[in-house]
């Protein structure tokens, strides 16, 4: 067992899927992940379940790999499958960096109806897809992806595999802005729906994967010290960063719904 | 645990631990104290000491360091420390201007507000977040909440 312990994840998925599905009756939602490269004890370290729970997670993989294995079933109960997850309790630090994720997502669960709707002879439809643009660059990514990158992940080893995830998945979110940035430029629909599509997409699981995995455990690891620095460099940062800027990326997402509904209803009004 | 029936305030309602202490391990040797400073109580501390600049504070309830076993090892260490009493102490309003004080002039890294489960001792975190909000700065405040025989209730980030 200590072989696959090892391994990367999606190395073993692809040679037991069962362990894949083992993994989501316990809320771990490596299946859908683009990289796979956490050794599976890392990902059994790092989602912290409950001893019992993640003793039968064990011998459930376990088994699943060496079927024919004589392994001692844990005693207990056997869990709840789907467990629901508590509410999680943020250090201040940490919550600020959650709620920079609820603004994220108020543009983020837009994206599908954007690209449902996209008329790219319109204005109206373009400037909305350009400043979603602006609020995905200055707000989502020099502001709250910046303070991760250079502040964040210094309190953890930059080493771990988890952390190489997220940062990549930083890099191909970059890189579908600069794809949606040209396809604008041409007037390429295809294109478009198919980066910004794709953007919405890595984000929304991106964003999931840190508030419920990455920063629990990052915040378990902080000493009370640590949560004092990392809130004044936080707020060192935020000040840093030109006000004019955030107030219209706060401004862009608290009103996108409503733009995006004026475009429909003018829409159905030419009709 | 037994509860002498003399109801009123849970804050000073008699009760009889004795019999919960017995049969614990005896241990041997001294253990060092954490203590890093002088004066302690809240009236009489100053936020321009110097183990107070970019410290991390802990405010504790006069009774919580008599009732956690472990306070000095797992709770004192490496912090500075102010104490005070929500219910008995005199010129609140005092507190509330001190621990500002510490915030912003001390500019202390973390505040750690430690209080017993007795209602009346909720008062010092509502002291420290009566300070937070006058304060320029912001820095994250914990409560810590024990119960009557130095079990931790409840640990959380409040602000």
């Amino acid at each position: 067992m200590e072989k696959y312990l090892n391994a990367p994840i999606k190395d073993i998925i692809t040679k037991f899927p069962e362990v894949g599905r083992i993994l989501e009756d316990y809320n771990i939602g490596c299946v859908p992940c683009t990289l796979g490269s956490c050794l599976l004890k890392d990902i059994v370290a790092i989602h912290n379940l409950p001893a019992d729970q993640e003793a039968q997670l064990m011998y459930r993989i376990e088994k699943a790999i060496y079927p024919d294995r004589d392994i001692k079933k844990p005693e207990g109960k056997a869990m709840a499958r789907k467990a629901p997850v508590g509410k999680i309790q943020y250090s201040p630090p940490i919550k600020k960096l959650v709620d920079e994720h609820a603004l994220i997502k108020r543009w983020l669960e837009l994206i599908p109806e954007v690209l449902e709707k996209i008329d790219i002879e319109s204005k109206a439809c373009r400037q909305l897809i350009l400043d979603g643009l602006d609020f995905i660059r200055s707000y989502a990514d020099k502001f709250h992806h910046a303070k991760e990158e250079d502040i964040l992940f210094g309190y953890t080893d930059k080493n771990l595999d988890i952390i190489k995830t997220i940062l990549q998945d930083h890099e191909t979110a970059r890189s579908h802005v600069k794809a949606i940035l040209e396809a604008l430029k041409s007037k390429d629909r295809k294109s478009i729906i198919e980066h910004l599509g794709a953007y919405g997409d890595l984000l929304a699981e991106h964003i999931k994967k840190e508030d419920e995995i990455l920063y629990p455990w990052i915040d378990r690891g902080l000493s009370t010290r640590q949560v004092g620095e990392l809130f004044a460099k936080f707020n060192e940062a935020e000040e840093s960063m030109d006000k004019g800027v955030v107030d219209r990326c706060e401004k862009f997402a608290l009103e996108a719904g409503e733009r995006v509904q004026k475009m429909e209803r003018k829409k159905e009004e030419v009709k | 645990m037994s509860d002498m029936g003399m109801g009123g305030c849970p804050g000073s309602r008699m009760q009889d631990f004795r019999e919960d202490t017995k049969g614990g391990k005896e241990e041997g040797g001294t253990r060092q104290s954490q203590l890093r400073q002088w004066p302690i109580q809240l009236h009489l501390v100053s936020p321009e000491a110097p183990y107070y600049q970019k410290a991390d504070v802990l405010l504790a309830a006069d009774c919580v360091a008599y009732s956690v076993g472990d306070f000095h090892k797992d709770y004192l260490k490496g912090k500075s420390i102010a104490i005070a009493c929500p219910k008995l102490d005199e010129g609140q309003d005092i507190y509330v201007e001190k621990i500002a004080s510490f915030i912003d002039d001390a500019k202390i890294n973390t505040l750690t507000v430690m209080t017993m489960q007795v209602p009346c001792c909720a008062g010092l975190v509502s002291i420290a977040q009566q300070a937070l909000q006058s304060a320029k700065r912001k820095i994250p405040v914990k409560s810590i909440v024990v119960n009557l025989q130095g079990g931790i209730l409840s640990e959380e980030w409040v602000s």
